[in-house]
């Protein structure tokens, strides 16, 4: 069996507001909180919805998980030690189909050939036992 | 035509009444310098100011301080006053990143016209080239992002702009030539500035052939990074003259402030960025009664290439888009239609956020330039933006106060 390396990369520092979105990842669901009085959509997730109505009544919906590349940058450096040797990768802003933006990663693509405009859809990154961080894919 | 912002005219009649000024200016030795600590270049830099305005320390009454990258302290301007030796009547830190120096003059003016104090020392520095460890660095960056659903898909600074730059491209299908030439352009001026950091010559080929950082930002499309201080004094004419202070005075004819996010997953389109600049620049036209036509010299953030394109157009220099055949043709330089950073900017003199820009617009209105002085250098504007063009700030510097 191969040995588990661990994971050097930033970790998400969690608010406890935000622990329905991080359990549904961990199920390999993509939920986005929407204000039960208007219901808007909102990310990322907060305790009070950022709306007129600041409501705490929030409902977590099951997203369609499709989305559109807004904006990406090729990073060719990491921020961290962590990053060091890793060929180039994509970051990007994905607006989904429920009109919010997420910040992501492109994966499962060569990086020069994602495209503003592109179509993506999610999918799921254990990279722990215990976080699981939803990314893009190009949709085929 | 923007509609009118409520407050302006009051705003007018208080900067009209007590004529605020700066009055006097200091810059330290800008570069790496790993023997200085930050309080050093903090007082040095206030030293030189003091003594370019010929007052004594103890005629400063006020003080504004921004904030250190490297220094442990959440009351800065406190502090700062304990280790250069004051006891201020009035005292403020600023903390909007880029924004921030600009703000100071603004927070000084309205410190004086409350009467809360009479010559006021606004003053910035860090040793951020030298003092912020490799785990500062990595602080710094989860800072300016959100540290639960951005920074975990290795987002990095300029990467955040390196997003904006590439929607820009797309939307008004720009190139990676047109970002350059900022920098081409930055380049050129800092030659002529004693203490830049960087005056070997660049082109349109040496940016984009550059090691890439984030695409389409290559190296010489992101700021420095420095040790230095700065620090300006803002009083109003009358007390100058009873100081007898002999330079010419700079006035601050207008200011204002723009929000458009802090982070990108918040923001909607480019639209919000432009919409943020330009109501922090009508506030600061409105309120002096002036327009992009009066302006002969702009200070714009350049801490990318491409913040000072968004700023050249959300100000209402040149439509949407267009800034970056503007940049092409040279018109940003020295002695064509608007000379930008006169100083050489972020991107080639030194990174002490828009204290060198504010500085460097008193010069120009006071004929202190020397070799990269403009002939009319009537009116000047300083543009500031901190976050990743999240928070903005304006103001208007003149040679004749507000009639």
């Amino acid at each position: 069996m191969a040995e588990q390396k661990s994971y050097e990369k930033p970790l998400p520092e969690f608010r406890p507001e935000t622990k329905p979105y991080w359990d549904a990842a961990r199920n390999h669901e993509l939920v986005i909180p929407r204000s039960k009085t208007t219901g808007e959509y909102f990310f990322y997730p907060r305790a009070l919805s950022p709306g007129e109505d600041m409501t705490e009544d929030i409902e977590w919906v099951k997203a369609s998980g499709k989305a559109k590349v807004w904006t990406y940058a090729i990073h060719h450096m990491g921020p961290t030690k962590a990053y060091k040797g890793d060929p180039p990768y994509v970051v990007a802003l994905v607006e989904t189909d429920e009109g919010v933006k997420m910040m992501t990663d492109i994966v499962d693509v060569d990086p020069h050939d994602v495209q503003v405009g592109m179509e993506v859809e999610v999918v799921f990154d254990d990279v722990t036992d215990e976080v699981t961080l939803p990314k893009f894919k190009p949709v085929k | 035509m923007a509609s009118k912002i409520p407050g302006v005219d009051e705003a007018r009649e208080v900067l009209k009444k007590n004529k605020i000024v700066i009055a006097g200016v200091g810059e330290t030795e800008q570069g790496k310098i790993p023997d200085k600590s930050s309080f050093h270049f903090l007082s040095e830099a206030s030293k030189i100011a003091i003594e370019d305005a010929g007052i004594q320390k103890s005629d400063v009454d006020g003080l504004v301080t921004a904030f250190s990258l490297v220094e442990h302290t959440f009351m800065h301007c406190t502090t700062f006053a304990d280790y250069f030796g004051m006891r201020p009547k009035f005292f403020s830190s600023i903390a909007v990143g880029g924004a921030t120096a600009v703000w100071m003059a603004a927070e000084a003016a309205m410190a004086i016209a409350s009467g809360q104090a009479e010559v006021v020392l606004c003053v910035r520095g860090d040793n951020t080239l030298s003092g912020i460890s490799s785990s500062g660095m990595v602080a710094l960056i989860r800072e300016m992002c959100h540290a639960e659903f951005e920074f975990p898909y290795g987002l990095t600074t300029p990467g955040g702009y390196a997003l904006i730059a590439q929607r820009y491209l797309h939307d008004f299908g720009a190139t990676r030539e047109h970002l350059a030439a900022v920098a081409v352009t930055m380049r050129k001026h800092a030659a002529l500035k004693e203490n830049a950091m960087n005056k070997e010559p660049l082109s349109v080929e040496d940016v984009v052939n550059s090691r890439i950082i984030a695409e389409p930002l290559t190296k010489y499309d992101c700021s420095i990074i420095s040790d230095g201080g700065a620090a300006f004094i803002v009083t109003t004419e009358k007390k100058a003259k009873e100081l007898g202070i002999q330079n010419k005075l700079a006035y601050l004819l207008g200011m204002g402030q723009g929000y458009s996010h802090q982070y990108l997953t918040t923001l909607h389109d480019l639209d919000q960025i432009y919409n943020a600049i330009h109501t922090s620049g009508q506030k600061a036209f409105q309120t002096a009664g002036l327009s992009t036509d009066d302006v002969n010299l702009a200070y714009l953030y350049d801490c990318f290439t491409i913040t000072v394109l968004l700023e050249l157009e959300g100000l209402g220099f040149v439509p949407k888009g267009e800034g970056g055949p503007f940049a092409l043709e040279g018109r940003m330089e020295i002695g064509k239609d608007l000379p930008v950073n006169t100083h050489g900017g972020l991107l080639s003199q030194a990174h002490l956020g828009a204290m060198h820009h504010v500085i460097e617009a008193a010069l120009q209105i006071r004929g202190d330039a020397g070799p990269r002085q403009v002939d009319d250098a009537d009116v000047a504007l300083v543009h500031g933006n901190g976050g990743i063009v999240s928070a903005h700030s304006t103001i208007l510097l003149g040679r004749e106060p507000l009639s």
